[in-house]
């Protein structure tokens, strides 16, 4: 047994248990997954095992000697290695300058012996079976590739067991063919793998054993053989999922219409390629699909946030929608939740009156001749934030002092009160927590009976079933399939999101 | 017009390179490791000064220079721990101690010379000018560089020694690690607050090697507030040189270039119009070389 | 909540915005003794001579406040750019440019007083927003740095100035004095007492800043430009437009200087004198009581008549004392400087937020 890790407990000042009292163990050559829902407690016992937090009960075992990391550093000495969901690469330098950053091979003792690196790189390439051009630039590397780099780095670190945290998350679905490829050649070679994910078919496609969390508990650890898919997803949400059904309501006239756009991304990568969808009134229209796919830049475009769009058509209750600055698209009837509420839908440092007033400031409830009647606008909002139910204590207070799902609530209150044709919420419960996001469902859908137009993204599934009256499933940029509420299962959007096509009938 | 003349001028522009010179390389290392630091004005003021009050007391050349430039080492450090460490505005920061070095250095010329405005004493040591063995023989060459100081040639002795630091040493390809992603840094173990705080200090020093230029290069004297925004022509010519050690030893020698002009010009051209032409020269260039938007350097 | 109350959190969030600043006063004071006492004088004697010769008597104390003029109005002209993120540092600058032009047309226009005092004042204003958009128009088209274009174009400003005034606009009657010639009687500011400069200028002032702080925080443009310099991606998702929030603000902010020069020029000396702006480095203190304000208009009101009374202090104990008159600059900017550092009380906030180089609004 290399790695066990014994009855982990891990309680923030702030009281929240993030991890109870989690054993587990890791054979040499073994690949292990740790599964569980957001939350659920994978990514706080990966960090302890990296160093980058202090358990608060429990221990660790390497080789049957105790261990305590102090950092990251302290890890990697042992032997540890991980493979981060935000990469840790400096764009402007090289994949060897970035394999060897932090034990670069050197010369005289003071000079970057860069050739020598080269060399090593391409050596260690050769010896994992991870070709990689050593003298590419990182920011001229596709996410594959730039990933590639990251598990070379870990590699040259003489790391023994590698963790992977949520790795296909940013990769493209050929990609990950390619990552599960590689991590089944490294546990040949006697590399123990730890994969933290959500994606059960990757799981049983790759891992020997499987830990289950959820809650911050360890629920159960099985092998892989001796279970299916369906059962792990069980074990990882603990109840059956409980679909309240939502009210049927008969759809209206088409209001968003979006006809073979196309948008050249970076890199000269088509980044959306011939997308179309559109929709209706009364309907709630969401988008599937691995984050990547052209998700934000189809957001983008329609809400006027980007510009180089190379072809097609977008309208808003017939009226063009290309051309036109974010707030004329605004004003045409548009409304956007942002998928993150700390860059865009906020300014952390002003007050909550000046937060809810974005994007409203010219309406004449609000404004007259340029003067803004904060008075009005402090009574309406504390209204709206009390009925959206915002926890806070002034409107004085600064937006950065809310709770993610507070926030989140007040960024919602905001855009739906707009009562606009087309609201587009994207990612609208990331980590926010349950209640919250019941609340926020419920008046998406309260909203979708009021007669909106409401597209819907979010890289969690369970949301778009529950809420979508069709589904459309975005992969490299084009539309890859669209289900009705009826026909929509997880499976089947799965296969869809991956690039496949359904076999028994045609989208 | 005489080619001895125009060799003149080219002295005389390279002579007045070395201070913005400097300035630009103290701006450049402070870019890299990603502080913006707008104190450079005041690192290089305090230089011009203890040079020239060093040399007063002590009369000696050696210590006068050692103290210019640890003096700049010195206010950087305020600058390292405010602006670096306890992460005050950088603006703010920068342009306070600007004003405080201005006046401080005011009130000592005051205080300690008994002088306002100026101060200039035969008993002052004039660096000594080095003039080559065999060079100085040639007939335009020895124009072109003559009445250097040994300041004028270390100054690029260090920008190259900056360029192979930052290039091919392990140390340098850390600090600019740290100026592109920190976070990356910091998951190797690497320290970004001692880079930031290093390299500023480093600035400092540079700085105060540029204003020992200033002060006791071509002349040997103090004015209030002699820099005269050179620390901020350096930071646009670290701006044109993007940051790169050679490429800022061109874009300083265009800056030199138009002080000399400025100078040589005062004959036929009122005086006023040419000593704004140094700036003019500044916004002009930055206007036609610009390049792609830089990134906004933050010490955060 | 009553009013009892409310004046009692009134009084502790003044406390708590006030607690910095005071620390930041006493260390520069205390900077200042150590200079006093380096000169051979006594900190207290030179210190009480001080305050008594800017606020504590009538004649002082109106010096002080028409000092405060030019001061504050340049303050005004730093926060409303600053505060959208635009770094002006040209207000010294555009204060040239604003007040040559207004001289200029007050001088060489012929027309009834009253037209031409509107005219000059519409030119300087003019001028002075025009030179600051050039500074926003070079870095929208060519992303070059506004803090070094505008610092350059102070110099720039002073020299072209200081060639009109010593050529072209010299007053052939003032001997070797390079000036302008003086401006009209009728065009001028009347003052209030006879004796003294202090003229109806600082009246003006207060309705400026007014202005400034119903703009700043009652107005769209206000609220656009807050949230453009609070974070420029949220503003921009509301549909803000950013290029029109940065001319709007650097013009206002150029036009700003420029009045500033011009109540100088048109209430207390009547003529564009070379360098008048430089010596008495009004920009550079508005840039402080802006920055000690936390770039507050209020606030940077009264930090300024502060700050006018310390430099009007220190050069009446020039005089009679051996201490130059850059120990109050000294002063001054030790207490910017601490101002902005916070050292204790959000020292351990401050190490979970991120410091924006724009972002100067904090802690209040």
């Amino acid at each position: 047994m290399l790695l066990q890790m014994k009855n982990i407990s891990k309680l923030y000042k702030n009281g929240v248990l993030a991890n109870d009292s989690v054993s587990f163990d890791l054979n040499e050559g073994e690949i292990l997954a740790i599964v569980g829902e957001n939350g659920a407690g994978k990514t706080t016992i990966m960090k302890i095992l990296y160093g980058l937090e202090h358990p608060t009960g429990g221990e660790i075992f390497i080789n049957g000697k105790t261990c305590a990391f102090k950092n990251p550093q302290d890890a990697m000495a042992h032997g540890i290695g991980m493979v981060q969901q935000n990469f840790m690469l400096l764009p402007t330098f090289s994949i060897a300058e970035n394999v060897v950053f932090g034990s670069e091979p050197r010369c005289f003792r003071l000079f970057f012996d860069r050739k020598k690196a080269v060399k090593e790189v391409i050596e260690l390439g050769e010896r994992y079976g991870l070709k990689a051009d050593p003298n590419l630039l990182i920011k001229n590397c596709a996410v594959g590739l730039q990933q590639r780099c990251e598990i070379l780095k870990v590699l040259y670190q003489n790391a023994n067991i590698i963790i992977f945290d949520e790795p296909s998350a940013v990769l493209t679905p050929q990609e990950v063919d390619g990552l599960l490829n590689t991590i089944r050649s490294l546990a040949k070679m006697g590399k123990s793998i730890i994969l933290i994910t959500h994606k059960l078919n990757e799981v049983m496609a790759v891992a020997d054993r499987c830990v289950v969390m959820r809650g911050g508990r360890l629920i159960d650890t099985v092998k892989t053989s001796d279970t299916y898919i369906q059962e792990l997803s069980a074990k990882m949400v603990g109840r059956k999922l409980i679909d309240k059904s939502i009210p049927e309501v008969e759809k209206g006239a088409v209001v968003l219409s979006v006809e073979h756009l196309s948008q050249k991304g970076k890199d000269g990568i088509q980044a959306l390629r011939d997308c179309s969808i559109n929709v209706h009134a009364r309907e709630i229209v969401g988008i599937a699909g691995v984050s990547g796919n052209g998700q934000t830049e189809l957001l983008h475009a329609i809400t006027g946030l980007s510009k180089d769009i190379s072809g097609g058509k977008i309208t808003l209750d017939g009226q063009n929608l290309i051309g036109l600055t974010v707030r004329q698209i605004r004003e045409a009837g548009c409304a956007y939740v942002p998928e993150d509420r700390n860059t865009m839908g906020a300014a952390l440092q002003s007050n909550l009156t000046e937060t809810t007033l974005m994007a409203r400031q010219y309406e004449t409830e609000y404004s007259k001749n340029g003067v803004i009647n904060y008075m009005k606008a402090n009574q309406q909002f504390d209204a709206l934030l009390n009925r959206y139910d915002v926890k806070y204590s002034s409107l004085n207070q600064r937006a950065g002092e809310l709770s993610g799902g507070n926030l989140q609530k007040l960024i919602v209150a905001r855009e739906i009160s707009r009562n606009a044709k087309l609201l587009i919420v994207a990612e609208p419960t990331r980590g926010v927590d349950i209640g919250a996001m019941e609340f926020i469902h419920n008046q998406i859908i309260e909203q979708r009976s009021a007669g909106a137009a409401i597209l819907l993204i979010s890289s969690d599934l369970n949301e778009i079933l529950k809420l979508s009256d069709r589904i459309y499933v975005m992969y490299e940029g084009v539309i890859n399939g669209e289900l009705l509420r009826a026909k929509a299962n997880s499976e089947d959007i799965g296969i869809l999101m991956t690039g496949g096509e359904l076999r028994d009938n045609a989208s | 017009m005489e080619t001895n003349f125009i060799f003149a001028v080219l002295n005389s522009a390279i002579r007045s390179t070395t201070p913005i010179m400097m300035a630009a390389l103290g701006s450049s290392i402070c870019n890299r490791a990603g502080v913006f630091n707008v104190a450079l004005e005041g690192q290089m003021l305090i230089g011009s000064f203890t040079a020239i009050a060093v040399n007063w007391f002590t009369h000696s050349i050696f210590l006068s220079v050692i103290c210019g430039i640890l003096s700049g080492g010195v206010v950087a450090s305020l600058v390292a721990l405010l602006q670096v460490k306890y992460k005050a505005a950088d603006m703010v920061i920068g342009t306070s101690i600007n004003l405080l070095v201005g006046a401080f250095t005011a009130i000592m010329l005051y205080v300690l010379f008994g002088v306002k405005g100026s101060f200039k004493n035969p008993a002052l040591l004039t660096l000594p000018k080095i003039s080559l063995p065999v060079i100085s023989s040639i007939p335009y060459i020895s124009t072109l560089l003559r009445n250097f100081t040994i300041l004028d040639y270390l100054s690029y002795v260090v920008a190259v020694i900056m360029f192979i630091y930052l290039f091919h040493t392990v140390h340098g390809y850390h600090l600019i690690s740290v100026g592109v992603k920190s976070e990356a840094a910091e998951s190797m173990g690497i320290s970004s607050l001692s880079y930031r705080m290093g390299a500023v200090i480093v600035s400092g020093l540079l700085c105060g090697f540029g204003g020992v230029a200033l002060s006791m290069g071509q002349v040997t004297l103090f004015t209030e507030n002699m820099t005269a925004g050179r620390g901020f022509i350096g930071m646009a010519a670290c701006n044109l040189g993007r940051n790169n050690p050679v490429m800022i030893i061109v874009a300083s020698l265009f800056f030199g270039f138009c002080d000399a002009f400025a100078t040589v010009a005062q004959n036929r051209i009122p005086s006023q119009i040419t000593m704004s032409v140094p700036y003019i020269a500044t916004v002009v260039a930055l206007i036609v070389f610009h390049g792609e938007r830089a990134k906004k350097v933050k010490a955060a | 909540m009553t009013m009892r109350h409310k004046i009692s959190s009134l009084l502790k969030r003044l406390c708590q915005i006030l607690w910095q600043p005071l620390i930041a006063v006493i260390l520069g004071f205390l900077l200042g003794s150590v200079v006093i006492m380096i000169s051979g004088e006594s900190p207290s004697h030179v210190y009480t001579q001080m305050f008594q010769k800017s606020f504590f008597s009538f004649y002082y104390l109106l010096q002080t406040l028409t000092r405060a003029v030019p001061i504050t109005i340049c303050s005004m002209g730093i926060i409303v750019a600053w505060r959208a993120g635009y770094i002006n540092l040209g207000v010294e600058g555009q204060m040239i440019v604003g007040g040559l032009v207004s001289t200029v047309i007050a001088i060489h226009t012929s027309a009834p007083a009253f037209l031409v005092l509107i005219l000059a004042i519409a030119g300087g204003m003019a001028a002075g927003a025009l030179y600051a958009l050039f500074a926003a128009f070079i870095y929208q088209k060519c992303n070059v740095s506004i803090v070094i274009s505008t610092l350059m174009m102070n110099y720039i400003a002073n020299y072209i100035a200081s060639y009109f005034v010593t050529f072209p606009l010299k007053d052939p009657k003032s001997g070797i004095a390079v000036q302008s010639v003086e401006i009209p009687v009728d065009v001028r500011i009347p003052r209030v007492f006879e004796g003294h400069t202090f003229n109806w200028g600082f009246f003006i002032t207060i309705l400026i800043v007014a202005a400034v702080y119903f703009v700043i925080g009652k107005t769209i443009f206000g609220y656009e430009s807050k949230m453009t310099g609070l974070n420029p991606v949220f503003a921009n998702y509301g549909g803000v437009k950013k290029n029109n929030v940065m001319m709007s603000a650097m013009a206002f902010s150029g036009a700003l200087a420029a009045c500033a020069g011009m109540l100088e020029i048109f209430g207390v000396k009547y003529r564009y004198i070379d360098a008048m702006f430089i010596s008495t480095s009004y920009a550079w203190t508005g840039l402080m009581s802006g920055l000690i304000s936390s770039l507050h208009p209020v606030g940077a009101f009264a930090a300024s008549i502060f700050l006018s009374g310390l430099q009007v202090g220190g050069q009446a104990i020039q005089r009679t004392t051996n201490i130059p008159l850059q120990v109050s600059t000294l002063i001054q900017s030790t207490i910017t400087l601490f101002v902005s550092v916070k050292l204790f009380t959000d020292f351990k906030h401050r190490k979970k937020q991120k410091v924006e180089a724009g972002d100067i609004i904090n802690g209040n």
